[in-house]
């Protein structure tokens, strides 16, 4: 066995790290003993669950249940940014494509670039990444859309009123959405490395990968990351404009 | 040249406008006035096609506002909003906004019109109240409009720069410009408009010459 892989006696151990929370919480009185018992609980629970479902998945469903795993992930991700975007006319359905056209194109290129082997084992873990990181990006994109069309509603209208087209109108708005959707990955692009080592590299350096081996995946993943993001929330804010607006080019909302 | 026929409006299960028509005249600054909550707001609205009446039409020209491009017709029908929106960085960069190939010749010249003497370079979040007002109708007239919508123009402005914007109206109008101006003070309603419509619960008052309105004579 890998010895950087802790055993179940060892996973039983870091129950401990569990009690510690739990003495922290009850000595400062923060009335949250129960959330963190049942919390910890369940995410053991769940990750049993996923973990016995994925050695499944990967003995015997091959490459259809892999992409009916992402196709899976995708529609719960787009079911979560959709809730963001309350105020936006069909967000779950704008979230939905959008995570669905970001993760089709990143790991579309990354498989058809060789990149990333089109294995089970690959595309499931690769695929969470992307997905969840798609779903990032629509959430806050469709978030400050839906916040951008109350806020500012005059500046729209007063673009309108000069005869513009509600894309028009919005695109000021539109771009400021945008940026905050991208900028958070832009600065952990910016500080990779000087804060904290990121998931992917951490992962490989644990299974005992050589360090300047684990920088190669971490690289393609940073990259996957920003493609994922920026094409999600470069869908959402798209087709999000498309639904603000009626025929007469007026600002509607949900 | 613009006219309500039998136009009723209702938001959110509420009947905000009721039956009513009315024409506002080429060439003369028509007021709205009423009480809050009359529906003056929302009858400007209708007639630059922000609003859609639930029964009834707008004509321009006697056609219905619906026939027409609503790009077109908003070029056509100029708004100016209640408080100043600015929406460029600069006064050029907001000229610009509805006319983005605009010259600083003609961009200059629309200040002139608006009676607004500030360079062009100039930072529109250090302009005041006043200037700003009169940046926004230098910037509706730069679309071109044959008639400009007026939604309290001066209401978010001190006594001095309500009375620089009034003097900008009446010159317009002067000029062969249509306004609809929607005013709450009855003393600017009669210093500035030839006509008048007066809403009450969203039913039309009064309508006619400003200077035989009972309304309006009720400000003295």
């Amino acid at each position: 066995m890998n010895p950087a892989v802790p055993s179940w006696w060892g996973v039983a151990a870091s129950v401990a790290l569990v009690g510690v929370t739990v003495a922290v919480v009850v000595r400062e009185q923060l009335g949250l003993t129960r959330e963190v018992v049942l919390a910890c609980a369940r995410a053991i629970v769940q990750l049993v669950a996923v973990g016995a479902l994925l050695g499944v998945l990967f003995d015997n469903a091959g490459l259809p249940g892999a992409l009916a795993w992402v196709i899976a992930m995708v529609v719960i991700g787009g079911r979560v940014a959709g809730r963001r975007g309350a105020g936006v006319p069909g967000a779950t359905w704008i979230a939905t494509v959008a995570v669905a056209v970001g993760t089709a194109t990143t790991l579309g290129l990354l498989v058809a670039a060789q990149v990333v082997d089109a294995h089970p084992r690959v595309l499931v873990p690769v695929g969470g990444m992307v997905v969840s990181s798609a779903t990032r990006g629509a959430s806050v994109v469709l978030l400050r859309m839906a916040e951008e069309a109350v806020s500012g509603r005059r500046q729209v209208e007063a673009r309108l009123a000069l005869g513009l087209t509600g894309a028009a109108a919005f695109a000021p708005h539109r771009r400021s959405a945008l940026r905050a959707a991208l900028v958070t990955d832009i600065d952990a692009v910016k500080t990779v490395g000087l804060i904290s080592l990121p998931g992917a590299m951490t992962g490989l350096l644990l299974a005992g990968v050589d360090p300047l081996t684990a920088i190669r995946y971490q690289v393609v993943v940073m990259w996957m990351i920003l493609g994922a993001v920026a094409v999600s929330t470069a869908v959402a804010a798209r087709l999000a404009v498309s639904r603000l607006f009626d025929d007469a080019e007026r600002l509607v909302t949900a | 040249m613009l006219a309500l026929e039998d136009v009723t409006v209702v938001r959110d299960g509420t009947t905000v406008l009721s039956g009513v028509s009315a024409s506002f005249q080429a060439g003369r600054c028509t007021a709205v006035a009423g009480p809050s909550g009359a529906g003056k707001s929302t009858l400007l609205r209708l007639l630059d096609r922000l609003l859609e009446p639930a029964s009834g039409q707008v004509l321009f020209h006697g056609r219905p506002l619906p026939s027409y491009d609503v790009l077109e017709v908003r070029r056509r029908v100029g708004l100016v909003q209640q408080a100043p929106v600015v929406l460029g960085v600069t006064v050029l960069a907001d000229l610009r906004t509805g006319r983005p190939h605009l010259s600083p010749d003609e961009a200059l010249a629309l200040l002139s019109r608006a009676g607004l003497e500030v360079d062009l370079d100039r930072t529109t979040a250090d302009l005041s109240g006043g200037e700003a007002q009169r940046l926004c109708l230098a910037r509706a007239l730069a679309v071109g409009p044959e008639v400009l919508l007026l939604d309290e123009p001066t209401s978010a402005l001190d006594a001095l720069a309500a009375q620089s914007v009034e003097r900008v109206v009446r010159s317009l109008v002067a000029e062969g410009l249509s306004a609809v101006l929607v005013s709450h003070d009855l003393r600017q309603a009669r210093r500035l408009a030839d006509d008048v419509v007066v809403l009450a619960h969203g039913r039309v008052v009064e309508a006619g010459p400003a200077s035989e309105s009972d309304y309006l004579a009720g400000a003295s």
